[in-house]
């Protein structure tokens, strides 16, 4: 990256370097975290203190099965994979502890081992479709894994022994400690609280902002230089070593492990609590196994023939009536009865305050094409496009729909591979790399239809491009303009962000990864006439002051002709002309095609 | 020797049809509003509850009687699967969460589970069939395989004809290629996703019926049905009712053969390692659509 060494830091500390808990947790979260561990707490030590070793039990498996839904949520809602198998990666760690700790007598910290090893390798067994598979697809993977688990169990019963199942000699865990709680009791309580507070803190990480974009939007990902195969992988080691966390623990509560605990329903239950609780919220996992587990199995305990009836009605009802779950609902009611947000105009004017103009080589081409070629069947998409872009110019992509822009820009950044001619952006021929390979050279890219997310915060939409940032130097971006930006976005709720100022986030998200060359795939689109201005000053300073290279896709050939240094022209894929705004406006070519454009 | 194959053959392509109708039946729901119903499972057993009751009440059926309760049983679990599919797609008009019927369609599932095993217990309830075994290839084969086969063969032909002959048919296609455009051209969309619910109702309430000596009626054997309808519906290919033809004798022929030759405990496994194998190869199916444009 021979361009970048040259770009010298304007700045040399970090933007807004003090840390607040609001920009990790909102406070939903906040409350949300503090009643959950509070409730675990209370509803660990209570039943010690009475000495009512039944609910001891049922506390403990009630917290186990939260941690396993909290790691079911992790897979379901960051990384966005369908699992209807989750019972399986739990039932496989309880088994192990229950084979090593229960037929051969090894200590438990060695069954534990057993147990993560069992839960990771069933993981990695389900990771491998979803690399290639998504959505119910893999959902029906794991189900059928789920069905033919117990199934297994019974037929390899020689090293399981099969229906008798196994009892665990663990009984040294539930004496109580000096501190009045047993063992079992405590560890359970920690593993509880750490999994609560990872299910809230885990969406701020920087792995868990990649998890949902890639989940979100691959192709975005791509373009952020995210693996979204990897993140899925990684989704479900995570997953499977939190749930054999759980499931290792199951053998010491109940004392006994059988195949038919771990029967398909376990998994639906996991799925269930998510869901019925409320996805993505901290408490939701609680309130999910709450409603579907304990309500039906402890306070009903009587009508114990009805309890699976009770099970599926209060899943149907609360769907019915709350279709983002029981806490979902909750909150959602708490952020419609406060006052609509409305988001302050962004002042763009900021983005290169008291920035150091860089100097960059100008005479050299930052992207080139020659003679690029792409057809997909019968259709010429990019025919024999040769093209220039030099390095510093606001380059502008006009012509009629379906002309190839976008298709031009998709070569540009890595979408598609060209079939013939060659492509080289800062140097680098590109042909044959991904999208995650261009984006490391230094191209960032928007879309046509902006990649704000939802399942992120509004803040965190921004932050992606910092985490993507392609090199160590403090971003060029004012960062006192990175701070306002921030401490604005992070009092927002993104859906409350306008569609023309999801654009601009997208576009300030693409600048922060120092990417030195920016495809901008109509960026004006849905922008009022005073936006456009500003918006075209903002193109201006990033060529000025930040040395960007900026090809832009646009329909408003005012824009074009405000800010372009160089227009080309695209008709069925081909070039028509292509050069300075005056003498391309000026085309004979070109002008029947200006006035059928202006009038369609 | 070649006995036994035949017999596996048979008996696989007939309990395969079974799969097939699941499959088509699952096909018409998702071509209309995307939802894959999870309880359809429970619905085909349903339908062959009605075959036992009816024989219950009636003692042996006449076979002018049997057909007047296939069609009784078809319009009653219709109906049922109609107001299920009204249930569930009422949260989706209201909500910008699109995957409520997940949960929904499961736990209906669970319920009508949960209300079988009060009724009836964990044991499965046993139909005869009313017709003799018919000789084939030398060996007696029971009818309701052979029916189910026929019935199989119906529901596609009319199933085709519906589709694409009907304007009805055509505009529940058409949500399929485009809902949003559909929607704007006027058509009635939840009228038609309700219809489409009730016609796959019609498909599984006939299709228990008929089978009903040949598949178990438990409380719990239903998923069993839905995965291997789904296997079915892989295998063919999403919305294809052509490759659910196919796809269903081929799922059963599969299953029967790791049932005669490796023991039933592992024709799950089986059932799986197909599913596995076919999404890792070819992800859209034999007579699937091709992947759709991404940016």
């Amino acid at each position: 990256m021979t361009t970048r060494t040259s770009t010298s830091a304007a700045y040399t500390a970090e933007p807004n370097p003090t840390f607040k808990l609001r920009h990790l947790l909102d406070r939903s979260s906040v409350v949300q975290l503090a009643i959950g561990i509070a409730a675990m707490v209370v509803a660990t030590i209570v039943p010690h203190i009475f000495g009512i070793s039944y609910w001891i039990g049922i506390v403990n498996l009630a917290i186990i099965y939260i941690v396993a839904s909290v790691f079911m949520s992790l897979l379901l809602v960051d990384a966005g994979q369908v699992s209807f198998g989750h019972g399986a990666v739990f039932g496989a760690a309880a088994y192990a502890v229950g084979i090593a700790c229960g037929m051969h007598g090894l200590p438990f910290p060695v069954g534990v081992l057993c147990g993560i090893v069992a839960a990771l390798f069933i993981g990695i067994l389900f990771a491998l479709p979803a690399l290639r598979v998504q959505w119910f697809y893999l959902g029906f993977v794991t189900l059928s894994a789920a069905m033919v688990f117990p199934q297994m169990l019974f037929a390899f019963n020689e090293y399981t022994k099969g229906i008798s199942g196994i009892s665990i000699p663990l009984a040294w865990m539930s004496e109580d400690l000096p501190i009045g709680i047993s063992t079992l009791s405590l560890l359970v309580l920690i593993l509880g609280i750490a999994a609560l507070i990872t299910s809230a803190v885990f969406p701020k990480t920087t792995l868990g902002r990649r998890m949902r974009v890639a989940a979100a939007s691959p192709e975005a990902a791509q373009s952020l230089g995210i693996s979204p195969g990897k993140m899925r992988f990684l989704a479900f080691i995570i997953a499977s070593f939190g749930t054999g966390l759980a499931g290792v623990l199951y053998p010491p509560t109940v004392g006994f492990v059988s195949p038919n605990a771990f029967h398909l329903d376990m998994s639906i239950l996991f799925f269930f609590a998510v869901i019925v609780g409320g996805k993505g919220q901290p408490l939701g996992t609680m309130a999910g196994i709450t409603l579907l587990y304990l309500v039906p199995n402890v306070f009903l305990a009587q009508l114990v023939e009805y309890r699976a009836l009770v099970y599926g009605i209060v899943a149907f009802v609360v769907m019915l009536l709350m279709p983002s779950g029981v806490v979902g609902g909750i909150v959602r009611w708490i952020n419609l009865r406060q006052k609509p947000q409305t988001m302050p105009a962004l002042q763009f004017s900021q983005i290169v305050d008291n920035v150091k103009p860089v100097e960059r080589v100008k005479d050299e081409n930052a992207i080139e094409l020659v003679d690029v070629r792409k057809t997909f069947g019968s259709v010429v998409a990019i025919n024999n496009v040769t093209l220039n872009v030099r390095r510093g110019e606001i380059h502008g992509l006009v012509g009629a729909n379906g002309s190839g822009k976008t298709s031009l820009l998709n070569v540009l950044n890595g979408f598609t591979r060209i079939d013939g001619g060659t492509a080289r952006i800062n140097g680098k021929e590109i042909t044959g790399l991904n999208a995650r390979q261009v984006a490391k050279l230094g191209v960032g890219r928007t879309f046509q239809t902006p990649r704000i997310f939802e399942q992120l915060g509004a803040w965190d939409n921004v932050q992606i491009g910092l985490d993507a940032k392609l090199s160590d130097n403090p971003t060029l971006v004012s960062p006192a303009f990175v701070g306002n930006l921030r401490d604005m976005l992070s009092r927002l709720r993104t859906e409350s962000i306008p569609h023309g100022q999801r654009r601009l986030l997208e576009v300030i998200r693409v600048i922060l990864t120092d990417a030195d060359i920016l495809l901008l795939d109509e960026p004006a689109a849905g922008l009022s006439p005073d936006e456009r201005i500003a918006f075209a000053a903002l193109l201006r300073d990033l060529r000025d002051k930040l040395g960007l290279t900026i090809v832009f896709v646009e329909h408003d050939l005012d824009l074009v002709a405000r800010v372009a240094d160089r227009v080309t022209v695209l008709e069925s894929g081909s070039v028509v002309a292509s050069g300075d705004v005056a003498s391309v406006w000026n085309d004979p070519k070109v002008k029947p095609l200006f006035v059928t454009v202006r009038h369609a | 020797m070649w006995q036994e194959y035949a017999i596996i053959l048979v008996r696989g392509i007939g309990l395969g049809s079974v799969y097939a109708l699941m499959a088509m039946s699952f096909n018409i729901v998702k071509v209309s509003s995307g939802i894959l119903n999870f309880a359809q499972g429970n619905m085909l057993v349903l339908g062959g509850m009605i075959a036992y009751a009816a024989t219950a009440y009636f003692g042996a059926l006449s076979p002018v009687i049997w057909f007047l309760v296939m069609i009784a049983s078809a319009l009653i679990i219709g109906v049922v699967v109609t107001i299920q599919g009204y249930l569930t797609l009422l949260p989706l008009s209201h909500s910008e969460d699109q995957q409520s019927w997940l949960i929904t369609t499961m736990a209906v599932s669970i319920i009508i589970g949960a209300v079988l095993l009060l009724a009836q217990g964990p044991n499965a309830l046993m139909v005869r069939s009313i017709f003799p075994n018919i000789p084939l290839f030398g060996m007696r084969v029971p009818a309701p395989f052979l029916l189910a086969i026929g019935l199989a063969i119906f529901w596609y032909f009319a199933l085709q004809l519906f589709m694409s002959k009907t304007l009805v048919g055509l505009a529940i296609s058409a949500l399929w290629q485009d809902p949003v455009a559909a929607r704007a051209a006027g058509l009635k969309v939840r009228r038609l996703q309700l219809l489409a619910f009730g016609i796959s109702g019609l498909v599984v309430g006939s299709t228990g019926f008929v089978a009903a000596p040949i598949i178990t009626l438990a409380s719990d054997s239903a998923v069993a049905y839905v995965l291997n309808g789904f296997v079915a519906v892989v295998i063919g290919g999403v919305a294809s009712n052509t490759g659910a033809l196919i796809a269903g004798p081929l799922v059963g022929v599969v299953a029967m053969l790791a049932t005669f030759k490796i023991g039933g405990e592992f024709q799950g496994l089986f059932s799986m390692l197909m599913l596995v194998a076919i999404l890792l190869i070819r992800p859209q199916g034999i007579f699937g659509d091709t992947a759709a444009r991404r940016v």
